[in-house]
Formats: C-alpha cells, sequence, structure tokens
C-alpha cells in the first residue's frame, strides 16, 4: 500500500480528480492563508467578482431551466388529465393521477419487451467485459505496446454508427446467416461492439488510476503466484471501473433503438415508440418512468465512482 | 521507482528487472534473451486474436462489405451510386445533417466549455458538483426515444412552454417553430450535446492549475493576457477535439431524429428510408453508398479528433 500511495498522489493531483489538490495549490493554499490570518483587503478584485459571480449563477440557472422543463413538461403531460388549451394558472394542481402509468404498466408486452431489453444487456455487459478486461489488464502490465492499437480499435465504432452498421449487417449476414439475424440475441455482439469505446475506457482509466502495474509487481515481488495476482489483486481493485463499464453499456442498451427498430426486435425503445403511438399519454409516463430509471442507475454508478475517486469522465475520450 | 529505494539492500539479486527496458535500455543482452523477448512480443499479440476477429466479424467485415458495394453498383466497379448519393434529394440529407451538426457542435461545444467554466471552482453547494456530473453523464447518453418526447411535451404544438408562451404574447408555432425543422432539431440535441461537452473538457479545465494564472499574474499580466496566452491555448485542443466529437455525435444520432421527423431530410433517415423501403434493384447500393459517405466523414472527424487529443494530452499529463 505504501508502495502505492506516492504514484496515486501524483496521478490526482495531475489529471484524474483535480478537485482535491496537494497544499501547494491555490485553493488550498488560500484556505491555509485564512487560517494563518492573512488580512481580507488581499482580494482586490472584489467587485469585478461580484459580477463575475452574477453572470456565474444566472448562467447555471438558464442552464438548469433548460435542464428541467422538458422533463416536467413530460410529467404534466403524462400525469395531469388537463388538454393544454384549458390549462390555466389557477387549475395547475387539477387533476393529476398515476392513472396512466398504471395503464403502461399493466401491458404485458411492455413486460416482454422490458425483459428483452434487460436480458440484451446482461449479455451484452458479459460480453464485452469478458472481451476486453484481460485485454485492458495485459496491455497495461504486460504489453503497453498493445494499448495504441487497443484504443485505436476501440474508437472504430464511432466511425461507423448503429444506423450504418446494421446496413452493412443486413447486406452480409442476411444471405449468410438469416438465423442468426431472426434471434433476438443477434443484437448483442453488434451493442458489444458499440459499447466498446465506453468500456475500453472505463477499464484503462481504472487500471491506471489504482496504479496496476506497480500493485502487480509489488505483488509479484512479494511472491504470489499469476492467479493469486489477478483475483486477489486486480480484480477486487478494477471491480467499481466494471461497475462503471457495466453501467454505462446498460445504459446504451435501454436506449438503442437504430439496431433494434430496423431488424424489427422488441426491445424497450421500439416499444416505448410504437406505444406511444397508440396510448400518448400513457406512453408519455412509460417514457418518463424509463428515463428516471435510466437516471438513477447511472447516478447511482457515478457517485459509486466519486466515492472510489475515479472520475467520471471515462465517457468520451 | 522512488518507492524502490528503501528496499534498495535487498534487491542486488535481483538487478530491477522490473522496468522492462524498452528502447532506451541496454539492448545489448544475450542473442537468448532477446529471443525470448521477441516470443513474449508475439504472444502479447496472441492475445489480441480472439478480440480482433471478433471486431473483424461483427464490425470490419459488414463495413468493408457495404464499402465495397457502393463502389461497385451492380457488380461492376463504377461511382454512379455515391454519386448518386450527394445529389438530388440526398444532397439536401447531407447538408442538413452537416448543418445541424455543426450548428449543435458549436453551441453546444460554446454552452458546454461555459458549463465547465462556471462550475470550476465552486465548491459551495456541496451537492452541486455530483449532481450536475451525474446528470451530464446520464443526459449525454441518454438521447433517445424518452428525450424526444419530452421536448415534444414542452415545445410541440401542444406543449406547456409554446402555450405559456402563447400566453405572454409569443406564437411559436406561428412564427414557423416546429420540431421537426433543424432549429427544432438543433433545441434538442443540445440536450445532450452540452452535457458531453461538460463532460469531455471538464478535466481540462479543472486540470488549469491555479498556479499558473498565480504566476501570470506575478509577471504582470492581466486576465485577458493570461486567458489569451496560457488557459486558452492549454484548452484549445481539448475544446476543438470535444467539438469534434459533438459533430460526429449529432451526426450519428438516429432515434430522437426518427421520432421528431421520421421522414425528414436528414441522412440517418435517408438511410433507414433506402433500407426499409422495398427496394427496387439499384436502390440498395444508393444506400449502401450513402453508409459510405457517413463513413468517410465520421472516419475523417475522428481523426482530426486524435490528433487534437494527443496535442491536449501534453498539457494534461505533463
Amino acid at each position: 500500500m505504501s508502495l502505492d500511495t506516492p504514484r496515486r498522489t501524483e496521478q490526482d493531483g495531475t489529471a484524474v480528480d483535480a478537485p482535491t489538490p496537494t497544499v501547494t495549490s491555490g485553493r488550498g493554499a488560500r484556505r491555509a492563508a485564512r487560517f494563518v490570518g492573512r488580512p481580507r483587503e488581499a482580494r482586490p478584485a472584489a467587485p469585478g467578482r461580484r459580477v463575475l459571480g452574477v453572470v456565474r449563477w444566472t448562467f447555471l440557472g438558464v442552464v438548469a431551466v433548460y435542464f428541467l422543463v422538458p422533463q416536467l413538461a413530460m410529467a404534466r403531460f403524462a400525469f395531469q388529465n388537463v388538454p393544454v388549451v384549458l390549462l390555466g394558472p389557477d387549475d395547475l394542481l387539477r387533476g393529476w393521477s398515476l392513472r396512466p402509468l398504471l395503464d403502461a404498466l399493466a401491458e404485458p408486452a411492455l413486460w416482454s419487451a422490458a425483459r428483452t431489453s434487460a436480458l440484451l444487456a446482461l449479455a451484452t455487459v458479459t460480453l464485452t467485459l469478458a472481451l476486453l478486461l484481460p485485454l485492458a489488464v495485459v496491455a497495461e502490465v504486460r504489453a503497453p505496446r498493445l494499448r495504441p492499437v487497443l484504443s485505436a480499435v476501440t474508437l472504430l465504432p464511432w466511425v461507423v454508427p448503429p444506423i450504418a452498421l446494421v446496413v452493412g449487417v443486413a447486406a452480409t449476414f442476411r444471405p449468410l446467416a438469416p438465423w442468426f439475424l431472426s434471434s433476438t440475441f443477434a443484437l448483442v455482439p453488434f451493442y458489444a461492439i458499440w459499447a466498446m469505446p465506453f468500456t475500453y475506457r472505463a477499464l484503462d482509466a481504472g487500471l491506471r488510476s489504482i496504479g496496476a502495474r506497480t500493485l502487480v509487481e509489488a505483488a509479484q515481488s512479494l511472491g504470489a503466484s499469476t492467479p493469486r495476482v489477478l483475483l486477489r489483486v486486480l480484480l477486487p481493485n478494477l471491480v467499481p471501473s466494471m461497475v462503471a463499464a457495466g453501467g454505462l453499456t446498460t445504459a446504451l442498451v435501454l436506449g438503442e433503438f437504430a439496431f433494434a427498430s430496423l431488424l424489427l426486435k422488441d426491445t424497450l425503445p421500439t416499444y416505448l415508440v410504437v406505444y406511444q403511438k397508440q396510448e400518448a399519454q400513457a406512453g408519455m409516463a412509460l417514457a418518463l418512468t424509463v428515463l428516471l430509471l435510466t437516471a438513477l442507475l447511472l447516478g447511482t454508478v457515478v457517485r459509486l465512482l466519486r466515492r472510489r475517486g475515479l472520475g467520471v469522465s471515462t465517457t468520451g475520450l | 521507482m522512488t518507492a524502490a529505494t528503501p528496499a534498495g539492500q535487498l534487491d542486488p539479486v535481483r538487478p530491477a528487472p522490473v522496468r522492462r527496458a524498452g528502447a532506451g535500455g541496454p539492448a545489448a543482452g544475450p542473442v537468448v534473451r532477446r529471443v525470448a523477448a521477441q516470443v513474449r512480443a508475439v504472444r502479447g499479440w496472441l492475445v489480441l486474436v480472439p478480440f480482433l476477429a471478433f471486431v473483424g466479424v461483427f464490425l470490419l467485415w459488414p463495413t468493408a462489405a457495404v464499402l465495397v458495394r457502393s463502389i461497385t453498383p451492380g457488380g461492376a466497379f463504377g461511382l454512379s451510386a455515391l454519386e448518386r448519393a450527394v445529389s438530388g434529394p440526398y444532397r439536401s440529407a447531407f447538408v442538413n445533417s452537416l448543418t445541424l451538426s455543426a450548428v449543435t457542435a458549436l453551441l453546444g461545444g460554446v454552452l458546454g466549455l461555459a458549463l465547465a467554466l462556471a462550475m470550476r471552482g465552486l465548491t459551495r453547494p456541496r451537492w452541486l458538483r455530483p449532481a450536475l456530473d451525474s446528470w451530464s453523464s446520464v443526459a449525454s447518453q441518454l438521447g433517445g426515444v424518452p428525450l424526444a418526447f419530452a421536448f415534444v411535451a414542452a415545445v410541440g404544438t401542444q406543449g406547456i412552454v409554446t402555450k405559456a408562451l402563447l400566453g405572454v404574447g409569443v406564437d411559436l408555432v406561428g412564427s414557423g417553430f416546429s420540431l421537426s425543422t433543424t432549429a427544432g432539431m438543433a433545441l434538442v440535441y443540445l440536450y445532450f450535446q452540452v452535457p458531453l461537452m461538460f463532460l469531455v473538457v471538464s478535466p481540462a479545465v479543472e486540470g488549469l492549475r491555479s498556479t499558473w494564472q498565480e504566476a501570470a499574474t506575478v509577471l504582470g499580466a492581466g486576465p485577458v493576457r493570461y486567458w489569451r496566452t496560457v488557459a486558452g491555448p492549454v484548452l484549445a485542443p481539448s475544446v476543438l477535439g470535444g467539438m469534434l466529437l459533438l459533430f460526429i455525435n449529432a451526426f450519428s444520432a438516429y432515434a430522437t431524429a426518427y421520432v421528431l421527423s421520421s421522414s425528414g431530410q436528414l441522412v440517418p433517415l435517408q438511410i433507414r428510408f433506402v433500407l426499409q423501403g422495398n427496394v427496387i434493384t439499384g436502390e440498395q447500393d444508393l444506400g449502401y453508398a450513402l453508409v459510405t459517405w457517413t463513413i468517410a466523414l465520421l472516419g475523417a472527424g475522428l481523426l482530426l479528433v486524435q490528433a487534437l487529443q494527443r496535442r491536449a494530452a501534453r498539457w494534461s499529463r505533463a
């Protein structure tokens, strides 16, 4: 553990987690200075700072409104039985009921679509982790030369978005293996491909932030066998980033529409579209519920990561 | 490396074999060792085989098939399909898609950067930062169907914001605004573009050391000069890279566009049209050509992102 510490702080200080800087950094020093009792006049730009504060909070307020209003509008549409035309200031509180959601939940087709999506997510998470976890470990610990290769290959799905890939899939698999495409689980390998950029980056960031190479070297120099190193040292430390990768993948699978729609599979998103056309209000209620559940799932993942000192920025690049 | 010094007395038995000396190390080892290293290198590549096979079968092969078919319409080599895919109605689809992607990348980039800057060093409501981080990762991933519904409920013809604005005297529908126009779509796309930019650019913004600003101030630079000569150049690669990423993201978005205007003039929707419609022979080649153009565009974008990313890495790792 003490072997690992210097490297860890070094990494935290630079890129991964800047808000917890070393004492030399500005905010810490300023905070320390306050304890020493530095006079208040040391900050000359107080009025400018206040203007900046107003601008900052106004901007944050506008962003918050933009983020919140569509959700609130969806909630109103879903749960209030008053047409927009009749809506005035006095009957804002009239006609709210959970009926539409209960109606939506009573549809058996929903549950079969949800089950399909859940199974797809589970299978996809398993497949991506099985493919990428060993590779990420090998690339970090044994063969750093693989790293650029992996990083480049896992970015390829960005170039071929689902709507483009599905054309190729239809062109190649349909004549050769029609039985394959007719199965719902044909989606799994393509979802795995699509989740690759996120999964690899989450795993890679995790391996780096725990200082995997140092850990392995320390364990080996203390006489641990390879399986022991993998199972007792690396795996427990990697659980948060595996959960993160899994959570992101699950969110992707639960939201993926292009592939499922064009291959005529009944997943949650395709069901949402069909159902909303039949039952506008109940469809909204269902969509809102799905949105909130996914948000909860991802939020939990992010919080779990933060507690373990990992950043959330595993997403993009 | 520094941690090895306290254990230095124990080490002479094994003279630091831990560091696999790459190019810089003493390469003049015995031949056996060099061969062993080569074997190990080959074994390292062998680990890749199942993974590459998987990617090959499920990604590269279908993609290559499309590319090949788009340049051999009707079985013989020819560029007619590729030409047809960027003329007539398809040209306007490309123009619309490019406009939408460029506008949302630019606006989303600026707003996402502003958001990251506004959040910089903000610690007071302690819940705000984690809440925004979580919400950003949710919103940036959750384009798709529910989001489109949310905007229909808000600013659609029967939306609550539309109605509220009408009450104040602003006729949104009458002014020609509709969610299926480019402006309407841009409004919706920004919902996932801004958080994505925030996620991408936050590490760079947080990485601006306050010591740099202090150093600049000590050397006599005002805030404008500091931003122009220090912070700006440091942030530039991440910002541009982020914007390109947003461009790619918007260009390939499908579900939102489908719900808002399923017959719309956008490349992803046109691809679906060609693929799904009961295709006359020859139309299929058109679909392949549309996909080829898309891949070419996104590929060029991604190469640019990578180049910028490499530049940005110089700062975040130094």
